[in-house]
């Protein structure tokens, strides 16, 4: 103790240290450093330049839309659009409600083409050996050698893809007669030629018939996804929903089947799905037919089928999408014996959208083998990459004193001609076309061309010396004949700009003559193949198609319906198959197959489908595109991400080198390959991990296989008990009374499981009005796909029982939302119509309100998406904000169309109708699954969706009390699959 | 002035030590320089410490990409090391606070560094919640403060407003009762002090402290007060952090028991590690005699009740989860134990519920390699049962079309080694430059177990 009063006194005589340091220094040294390091990278980045119009534009109003009606140029269908403009260009596709083909609907790749438009690739100006020049000086070489080959006895061929325009068509014809040796080709890359000759064959006219699924009871589809790519896909959707519809007592459904290989997103929605190999399909129609005969065959099935298709004499289609003259000439007969032609397949007013002639193509090939051509126009096609040995094509083109292209980039065939004249985009052009008989489709431009491109039309009738641009050329057209074939309007003019305005005019169908079905057309078939091991089908994918759409990222980045994959083609085989090689997932494997006595081969990773036909394995048409090496800047770079694809690489592999022609059509079935297994492996990129509602089998617990989320059940039960395959209702208490009360609106959702296809437009009208970025491969194999939409699939396989079901997810604005509670800056509030508001600004991105989410329909902004070509910026939708890094967004219901919608209500003194409000993805959707509406207003469609005995509400259980609620699944089949 | 106690004790300081004697052994580290011994350790966890903060660096310049996360999973390790340093902390404020409250003397050894080590602990834990949001140059957002947005004010139910509170709470209390309680240690160092400015520094910190008796007796008072405000702290924090999971809807995180079952386990890590880092400055600082056999079974002792209740709780979850009928709660505990992410449950039960069944032997609690093996053993354990709670729980929820997969990136892993970093580079400084040992506590407790000379039988 005293030691320590010792040390006290001698501190009480010291100085007490001064306290140097102030609160500022001490404040610093507290800790603010973090603080201090995130200001400094805070500042968003400002607008660099907003000039207002010095003079106003008398159409363009800043802030509001103008909407012109045009045609879709994403693919033959010719669907009736309506394109939102701003700013005096296009941001946004619409269907055409009053377009008599596609009745408002629009695919994917519809609502995706107008990325097409902003690319950066896209050709600038006309390139004449490869040097970028001017018009004048292509007209002025180009004119020159015309001549000399005028002079000359070599031949002329114009190589396009369906022209269905007859102002076109009369231009080319036009320009061809200046030749001694001119013609006009036609082939389509995803050829129904063979339909075209088989009704040659057998109703003496080179026809496609326009199919009417409306008014088909019994539906047999042989390998054709018409709901998905085959002709015309969107007015199918629209026709084949018109066929099942489920109205309590005076419901009518119609019953499908589905006959392929590979898994197709029609074969999908099929009441009954068989699985046979390609080298049975002969076997299958002549015992089909044979059995509507009346004879009875042993194959599985087909005595069924047969008695079905019988009852429904004449109300009944029978469609093959295989391109080969016999199996069409078969499904011609069948359909006569069945008394379809005249009511579900009409021959007289036939579909004009497809009209390729692929034996002509396969004559114009050896003719270029041999020389004989001087002179080769391509348009609208791209011939060296996706005919039967298109590379060969492209060497042997230097052999061509001419050669011009009409495409809009440097492509697989435009890079081997001398020219290339670019075309405009769709959207930029003048153009027409008889889709089908009597139905005419406009195009206007809705946009000034971005670049110095030139319609074909003009570039014509500029090498003919004629001055008429393609409006005048059009215009014309239509006074001599198109309005001439109609008597409603006497006014040409007024007839003119009503179609303008419109996007089609329906007049007379015209002359089509065809004979009897001629029975001596069946005597030249061909025996039935014989079994082979392994079978190769190449098939288009929903996005891609032919390949035309490669550069589009959305449409790359949409995952496809039945697999879920992205950025990629891959081969698809059967669990079995792939088990009898050796072969697992994302395994590298390698294709081989003997073409016209030339072996090709292929390495593409392996894909194993359920439902997927043993023996056989599909690949996907329409990639390794040229161009597609400009993905390598997709997506978020970082240290330890890939690159969608590799630097100078394609993304996916082009498989055209497997096609061949057979009797004069393009083959996409190779009846005998072989699949090795090789080394590598190769990561493919799905959005989805897990494909069924039933558990683990390890898991499983009692009562609890299957998880009660889609409600399905059969047309039979349903008509018996319209509530058939209900879950047990939950009776919903609350604590909390009324805690969100809906004076005005109330908005919800309906989706019919039953309509949706799963064709997933939705997903990419969605894309499009919200400016919702694409993330890259790397990142979707990371599960951060960022379209708000997304279309779970769920597979169920049971013994030779296959089924698929299609559930479209998005956020269900739930009254008693699980994100609200949890967000801790009220970043996600309600409002008082009922929707759940993501707010931006307010967020900071702890994402706890995605991990609440049950439904898992949020989306967090992981990294800063860029766009990988600045063009793309001209399409975003300027009413919709663009996400920083670091924020969470979700679907809002399209809020900015329901404001819209709103404020020209209140502006104009009315009130808001019922329908008038769609968002995005209704308005895309060609089976009309989705529904939105006022719950309030009990005329409104969704409230009778709602109190419709089929309405249901997903995982209800957990009392989230979602605004979106789904109607239940019902198939035409005879058990419920429960999938 | 010391009370006097039964000699038939053990006494809690070993070999005979004077006033004099604490006094030098706990500040003669402080005098000397540094040992090889610190250097060697001090360099590896500052390379641990500088390996975070160059992946956080990325990871707030790039974004919350280059962690493993995704749509379905959104937490992962990021809310997983939270939790796991905030359970951490909570030992040291059991063992300042409660224990004080309890009288368990033998607490004054170990008391400073057990608290240092909660202060850091939570400096380790409240870097996660700044870091993991998107945008965490907006982290204020978080905080109620008067605007003129409306006011705007914060979502009071939601779980994370909660946190902010609980933790900021929870640092300022520890940090005012910890740097409170080493005030008379900091003056003693202020009078040893040779040099001038270490002189002026401690003087500064010591807060002019003159050991008077009325000085004592306020700070008497006030460390009460302060053990007072401290304890329900021990409560509450992890309640609250166990709330973050217990008010969502995902089966695994929805259920009651969570506030008990992650105090105890919190308790139960903590203790692990402050036995970890204890046995180590036992050794290196020759602290045996302070840090006895007998505190060291103590804290194993209370490792043996916390972990029981640990592993009743996890018995609770599945006879709850089967009794309950729920198929989305039978499912998650049945994908738990068998489903991909098994073996981290595996790791979770034999580490957190085996291991400290190892301590009802006495020759193993008094082994003390052993129980630093075990105590490290049982961290592991408690970071995979965040893990396995938190990241498991999200792979495979509701719709079996959004389940999937977790996987940790690299900057993941390197944020969780520079969290050690960060931590043990803390406690070497705290080792390096402040007394370990409470001095004045442990003078008060010299004579327990001794007579009036100081003997024990």
């Amino acid at each position: 103790m005293s030691e320590y009063h010792h040390v006290k006194f001698e501190r009480e005589q010291e100085n007490i240290p001064h306290r140097g340091i102030d609160r500022r220094d001490f404040l610093k040294l507290s800790g603010f450093t973090f603080a201090g390091a995130f200001l400094a990278g805070c500042q968003a980045p400002s607008v660099d330049k907003a000039i207002p119009f010095l003079v106003k534009p008398e159409e363009v109003t800043p802030g509001l839309s103008s909407f012109y009606a045009t045609t879709c140029g994403g693919c033959n269908a010719s669907c009736g659009i309506i394109t939102k403009n701003r700013d005096g260009r296009p941001i946004k596709i619409e269907g055409n409600p009053s377009h008599p083909i596609s009745q408002g609907g629009l695919c994917a790749v519809g609502q995706a083409h107008i990325l097409g438009l902003y690319d950066s690739q896209r050709l600038k100006n006309p390139v004449l050996f490869g040097k970028e020049t001017s018009w004048e000086h292509v007209d002025t070489t180009l004119k020159t050698k015309l001549e000399e080959i005028k002079k000359g006895s070599g031949a002329v061929r114009f190589l396009s893809s369906t022209i269905s325009s007859s102002a076109q068509r009369n231009v080319i014809a036009k320009f061809l007669s200046g030749f001694s040796d001119a013609k006009h080709i036609e082939y389509d890359a995803l050829s129904v030629s063979a339909i075209l000759d088989a009704h040659e064959r057998t109703h003496g006219n080179r026809i496609l018939p326009h199919y009417h699924f409306d008014q088909a009871e019994v539906i047999v589809a042989l390998d054709a996804d018409f709901l998905g790519t085959w002709i015309s896909p969107v007015e199918f959707t629209k026709d084949y929903r018109k066929g099942k519809i489920l109205n309590g007592n005076s419901s009518k459904f119609s019953f499908h089947v589905q006959v392929e290989a590979n898994v197709s997103l029609t074969g999908s929605n099929a009441d009954m799905r068989i699985s046979l190999s390609p080298n049975a399909y002969k076997n299958f129609f002549h015992a089909l037919a044979s059995s509507i005969e009346g004879g009875n065959s042993s194959l599985p099935n087909v005595n069924e089928l047969a008695a079905k298709l019988r009852s429904a004499k004449s109300k009944s289609l029978v469609v093959c999408g295989v391109n080969d003259i016999d199996l069409q000439v078969l499904t011609n007969s069948i359909n006569h014996l069945l008394g379809n032609y005249g009511s579900t397949i009409d021959i007289e007013k036939p579909s004009k959208q497809y009209r390729g002639n692929d034996s002509e193509l396969e004559h114009l090939f050896s003719e270029i083998n041999d020389g004989k051509v001087s002179a080769l126009f391509v348009y609208n096609c791209n011939p060296v990459y996706d005919i039967p040995n298109g590379n060969f094509l492209g060497k042997q083109m230097e052999k061509i004193p001419l050669s011009v292209s009409f495409s809009e980039r440097n492509d697989e065939t435009s890079g081997v001609t001398q020219c290339i004249c670019p075309e405009h985009h769709s959207l930029e052009s003048w153009n027409e076309s008889e889709i089908c008989a009597g139905v005419f489709s406009l195009s206007q431009p809705v946009l000034q061309p971005l670049g110095n491109t030139r319609s074909l039309t003009e570039s014509l009738n500029s090498w003919m010396n004629v001055r008429q641009t393609a409006y005048e050329t059009i215009r014309s057209e239509w006074q001599h004949s198109v309005f001439k074939r109609q008597n409603k309007e006497n006014d040409f003019q007024k007839f003119w700009d009503t179609s303008v305005h419109d996007g089609f005019a329906e007049v007379e169908a015209g002359e089509n003559i065809v004979q009897e079905f001629s029975k001596q057309s069946l005597q030249n078939i061909s025996p039935s193949n014989i079994a082979t091991d392994l079978a190769l089908v190449l098939y288009p994918k929903i996005s891609i198609r032919d390949g035309k759409h490669a550069h589009n990222p959305w449409l790359q980045e949409l995952p496809d319906p039945i697999t879920k994959i992205v950025w990629d083609n891959y081969v698809s085989i059967s669990k079995k198959t792939a088990e009898r090689f050796g072969i697992g997932e994302n395994d590298v494997v390698e294709i081989t197959a003997h073409i016209s006595s030339v072996k090709r081969m292929v390495k593409l990773p392996a894909h194993i489908q359920q439902g997927m036909c043993d023996n056989v394995v599909a690949v996907a048409l329409g990639y390794g595109r040229k161009g597609t090496e400009r993905f390598t800047n997709i997506g978020p770079e970082w240290f330890e991400a890939e690159p969608t694809v590799k630097q100078g690489e394609f993304v996916g592999k082009n498989v055209a080198e497997f096609l061949q022609w057979a009797n004069g059509n393009i083959s996409y079935i190779v009846m005998q390959c072989s699949v090795a297994k090789t080394n590598e492996q190769y990561r493919l990129a799905a959005t989805q991990e897990y494909h069924s509602l039933q558990m683990p089998k390890h898991l499983v617990s009692s009562d609890a296989e299957r998880r009660p989320i889609i409600q399905e059940t059969t047309f039979a039960s349903y008509i018996k008990n319209n509530s058939a395959g209900s879950f047990p209702k939950h009776a919903y208490a609350s604590m909390w009374g009324e805690e969100h009360p809906y004076n005005n609106h109330h908005w919800g959702m309906a989706i019919d499981l039953t309509k949706c296809t799963g064709c997933s437009a939705c997903v990419i009208g969605c894309q499009s009005e919200n400016n919702i970025p694409c993330v890259g491969k790397d990142e979707i194999a990371r599960n951060r796909e960022m379209t708000w939409i997304r279309i779970d699939r769920y597979f169920h396989e049971e013994e030779n029982k296959f089924s698929v079901a299609f559930q479209p997810m998005m956020c269900h604005h739930c009254n008693n939302a699980p994100c609200e509670t949890v967000c801790p800056v009220l970043a996600t509030v309600h409002n008082e119509e009922g929707l759940n508001q993501q707010i931006y600004n307010r967020c900071v991105g702890t994402r706890y309100c995605s991990n609440n989410c049950p439904y898992k329909v949020r989306r967090f902004n992981w990294f800063d998406y860029e766009h990988g070509d600045e063009m793309h910026k001209l399409v975003l939708n300027p009413d919709v904000v663009v996400r920083e890094r670091g924020v969470m967004e979700k679907c809002s219901f399209c809020i900015q169309r329901i404001q819209e919608a709103k404020i020209v209500a209140k502006r104009n003194g009315v009130v808001l109708h019922d329908g008038e409000i769609q968002p995005a993805c209704q308005q895309s959707c060609p089976a009309n699954a989705i529904v939105f509406g006022d719950m309030n207003d009990t005329h409104s469609e969704l409230s009778q969706r709602m109190n419709d005995p089929r309405f249901y509400k997903a995982l209800e259980e957990i009392g989230t009390r979602p605004a979106v609620g789904y109607m239940t699944l019902v198939r035409n089949s005879d058990e419920v699959r429960n999938v | 002035m010391s009370e006097v106690y039964s000699i038939l004790r053990e006494p809690l300081i070993g070999g005979n030590k004077t006033y004099t004697d604490i006094t030098n052994d706990v500040c003669s580290p402080l005098e000397r320089k540094p040992t090889y011994a610190w250097w060697f350790a001090f360099t590896i966890s500052f390379t641990m410490l500088m390996a975070g903060v160059i992946a956080v660096t990325y990871l707030l310049t790039t974004g919350i990409g280059t962690w493993g996360l995704n749509n379905t999973i959104g937490w992962a390790f990021d809310i997983t090391n939270f939790v796991f340093w905030i359970g951490i902390g909570h030992a040291g404020t059991l063992i300042s606070a409660i224990l004080f409250l309890f009288r368990q003397k033998w607490r004054t050894s170990v008391n400073r560094s057990a608290e240092a080590m909660t202060i850091f602990a939570v400096i380790c834990a409240g870097i996660f919640p700044i870091i993991h949001m998107g945008r965490p140059w907006l982290a204020f957002f978080v905080i109620p403060y008067p605007n003129e947005r409306g006011p705007l004010w914060v979502n009071f139910r939601s779980p994370l407003v909660w946190d902010m509170f609980a933790i900021s709470t929870y640092f300022t209390i520890s940090f005012v009762f910890w740097f409170v309680g080493l005030i008379p240690d900091l003056a003693t160092i202020r009078d040893r002090a040779q040099s001038n400015f270490k002189r002026k520094i401690f003087g500064l910190l010591s807060f002019g402290w003159n050991g008077s008796n009325r000085t004592w007796s306020h700070y008497e008072k006030i460390y009460l007060l302060l053990a007072g405000l401290a304890t329900p702290l021990v409560v509450s924090v992890h309640t609250i952090v166990s709330w973050d999971f217990a008010t969502s809807v995902i089966p695994g995180w929805h259920t009651t028991i969570f506030p008990p079952y992650f105090v105890a386990g919190a308790v139960f890590s903590g203790f692990a590690m402050v036995l970890t880092l204890m046995l180590i400055v036992r050794k290196v600082l020759r602290f045996e005699e302070y840090i006895t056999l007998h505190h060291v079974e103590s804290m194993c002792k209370i490792i043996i009740a916390t972990g029981g209740i640990v592993s009743m709780a996890y018995g609770t979850e599945y006879f709850i989860a089967l009794y309950s009928g729920n198929e989305y709660e039978k499912f998650t505990f049945l994908n738990r134990a068998l489903g991909p992410y098994s073996w981290s449950y595996w790791i979770m039960v034999s580490c957190n519920v085996i291991t400290p069944q190892l301590f009802w032997f006495k020759n193993i609690r008094r082994n003390v390699a052993l129980v630093f093996l075990l105590s490290i053993v049982i961290n592991i354990g408690m970071w995979f049962e965040r893990f396995v709670i938190i990241t498991t729980s999200l792979t495979r929820d509701y719709l079996p079309a959004s389940w999937d997969s977790y996987s940790p990136t690299s900057i993941e892993i390197a944020t969780l080694v520079g969290s050690f970093g960060l931590f043990l580079t803390l406690f070497l400084l705290f080792a390096r430059f402040l007394p370990m040992i409470a001095i004045g506590e442990v003078k008060g407790v010299l004579s327990y177990g001794r007579n009036k000379n100081g003997e024990h039988q």
